[in-house]
């Protein structure tokens, strides 16, 4: 059975895509084993020099180094990702890598209409940069707008049709998660040269 | 002219710092300018509100007093550094000081790029509704290598990125004095609509329900109002009521009528709410126009009535893109006038033109250009206002169209 870390993209204690994270772990229990990550406690990201990994920032490298898979749900602010989840990307792409060539799904939830359909392209963006360099599965997208009135009070998707969306984009994930591990990857390479890249030496 | 520029970074050396430094020494003869530094700022959290705290007031503070705004924004993993995203956080959760603030997106950075991808994500970030800036379009300026770029003074080394930094800064002041007029008829104030239609006007019939389902049937009663076979006198002709029902019930689009008290007294009723292009209930009519539109196009509505009203347009044309690409379907406000030029109310007409353009087209033997399957988009493209995107907006000025 596959190990996936469930990242909630949010340091707010309300989340409806805590909500959403809760409900796959719980849904897809038979599939693989999911655990949730919280990124609250996590400090400001102010790109300190002379600096070692932190234990609470290695304790989350080493979960998602140790998973087949991650999964990440977004909620949008100002038409992007919120800052406290672009905190936690920060710090783990700086002096650690443990995003490079790990297979990432993307979904979220927004209280709007659109379900964060503006965060979730720049997600992939930020994910594809040389630090993070996380294998995003392409050609999906998870959007559950309304999310106030997505869950039943046992915190189950109300919509069927929702539901087997979810259903066939997590299975197409586990294949995802196989079939990359059929690229001729030199994971070993690609993390050395996630930390050789440097901006101070590119020039 | 006061700008202000927001340093986009909160590490202690920021060749972005640097830049607006630069910018603030070299460029006095511009305008005054002071550099807002947001490294003291938390990491914004909405279940740990501090909007009211010194850091964030005191940013918002200058950025309200000020005319314009310089950001430079580094990039990190392709984006913007999550100290800049946060202080935007700040800044647009329960208070929004950068709306219709003019602002100037820069950035500096190590390798060639040039924070080319972090300053798309930022006017992207800056055109959302929180936020709510006007971006100064296009005049991108990415600092490459700028490592190289400053001698021991900080200054830029290379004048011609000198010479073109004070030309795109000159261009941005213009760009302000704009937006400063644009707002300026923006807010010139006009009376408050009463949506509610609580006062009354010379024809309001007193004493029933607005809101009644037969509102229609108890007015009739009340005014004894004629109908079937009976003579009306127009200017001008002679018209039986049901003449004047089959004649207006023959026009090609869907009247609405709104008397000057924002009430709504009439439609041309031959078809069923949901078959029409915007949907009218018959229990709907009576009712002030507060009661059927929702509450958050209010603003929308109450612009249109006071523009119309005011004079300051006689009629406002809004394209509605949800009909899908085989109908252009605009919904028109015209203002009613009397004898006297007074302003009497609203003809809302709503009608779909995409007919009438292609019976034009075949009939002259004509073509859009692009040929026909661009037919829709070059049409849209000639319109005024032809697409916002939210489709709750263009509703907001939509006519009666709250369904059950």
């Amino acid at each position: 059975m596959k190990n996936l870390i469930a990242i909630v993209g949010t340091n707010s204690d309300e989340s409806t895509n805590r909500q959403l994270l809760k409900y796959i772990a719980k849904h897809f229990q038979e599939e693989a084993n999911i655990e949730l990550m919280e990124i609250r406690e996590l400090p400001f990201f102010n790109k300190p020099d002379n600096y070692e990994v932190l234990p609470e920032i290695q304790e989350l490298a080493d979960k998602i180094e140790r998973a087949d898979g991650v999964i990440i749900s977004t909620p949008e602010y100002d038409h992007s990702v919120p800052a406290s989840l672009l905190n936690a990307l920060a710090w783990l792409s700086y002096k650690t890598f443990p995003f490079v060539d790990k297979p990432v799904m993307i979904v979220g939830a927004s209280y709007g209409t659109l379900g964060s359909s503006r965060a979730q392209p720049h997600l992939r963006q930020i994910l594809d940069s040389p630090e993070l360099r996380a294998r995003t599965m392409p050609s999906s997208e998870f959007l559950l707008g309304h999310s106030l009135e997505a869950f039943d009070e046992e915190g189950n998707l109300v919509d069927p049709e929702k539901v087997s969306e979810l259903e066939h984009i997590f299975n197409e994930f586990m294949i995802f998660i196989d079939l990359m591990k059929q690229l001729p990857t030199d994971r070993v390479g690609h993390k050395m040269s996630a930390e050789k890249f440097s901006w101070e030496k590119l020039k | 002219m006061k700008l202000v520029g927001l340093v986009g970074s909160n590490a202690e050396y920021s060749y972005n710092r640097m830049l607006l430094e630069f910018i603030s020494k070299e460029f006095t003869d511009l305008f005054d300018f002071e550099l807002l530094e947001i490294d003291q700022l938390p990491l914004f959290n909405q279940s740990d509100d501090q909007t009211q705290s010194e850091p964030v007031q005191s940013i918002s503070r200058k950025i309200l007093a000020a005319d314009g705004v310089i950001i430079a924004t580094p990039e990190h993993n392709r984006t913007i550094p999550p100290a800049l995203k946060s202080a935007i956080e700040w800044l647009s959760y329960k208070i929004h000081p950068m709306e219709d603030k003019p602002v100037l997106v820069m950035g500096a950075s190590y390798y060639d790029q040039g924070t080319s991808r972090s300053q798309l994500h930022l006017r992207q970030i800056l055109e959302s509704p929180g936020v709510g800036a006007y971006t100064f379009p296009g005049n991108e300026f990415l600092l490459g290598e700028v490592k190289d770029a400053f001698d021991n003074n900080g200054m830029i080394k290379d004048q011609k990125t000198v010479a073109f930094l004070r030309n795109l800064l000159l261009k941005f002041i213009r760009f302000v004095e704009v937006i400063a007029s644009f707002e300026e008829v923006d807010q010139e104030s006009l009376p408050a609509e009463d949506l509610n239609a609580t006062g009354s006007i010379e024809t309001t019939i007193e004493g029933i329900d607005k809101d009644a389902e037969d509102w229609v049937e108890q007015a009739a009663e009340k005014v004894e109002a004629v109908e079937g076979d009976t003579y009306v006198k127009l200017d001008r002709g002679i018209l039986t009521v049901d003449q004047l029902n089959s004649f207006l019930n023959s026009m090609p689009m869907e009247l609405t009528y709104a008397d000057s008290n924002n009430q709504f007294l009439y439609y041309n009723h031959h078809k069923d709410g949901e078959d029409m292009l915007a949907d009218r209930y018959p229990r709907q009519v009576g009712s002030p126009l507060a009661s059927c539109h929702p509450e958050r196009t209010y603003n929308n509505v109450e612009w249109v009535i006071q523009q119309l009203r005011s004079g300051k347009l006689d009629v406002f044309k809004i394209h509605v893109p949800t009909h899908g690409p085989n109908k252009y379907v605009v919904h028109n406000y015209a203002a009613m006038k009397d004898k006297d030029g007074n302003y009497v109310g609203i003809n809302e007409y709503v009608l779909d033109l995409k007919p009438t353009i292609d019976w034009y087209l075949k009939q002259t033997n004509q073509e859009l250009v692009g040929g026909p399957e661009d037919s829709v988009d070059a049409v849209s493209g000639a319109t005024e206002k032809s697409e916002s995107g939210d489709t709750d907006e263009v509703d907001g000025v939509s006519g009666a169209s709250m369904s059950s």
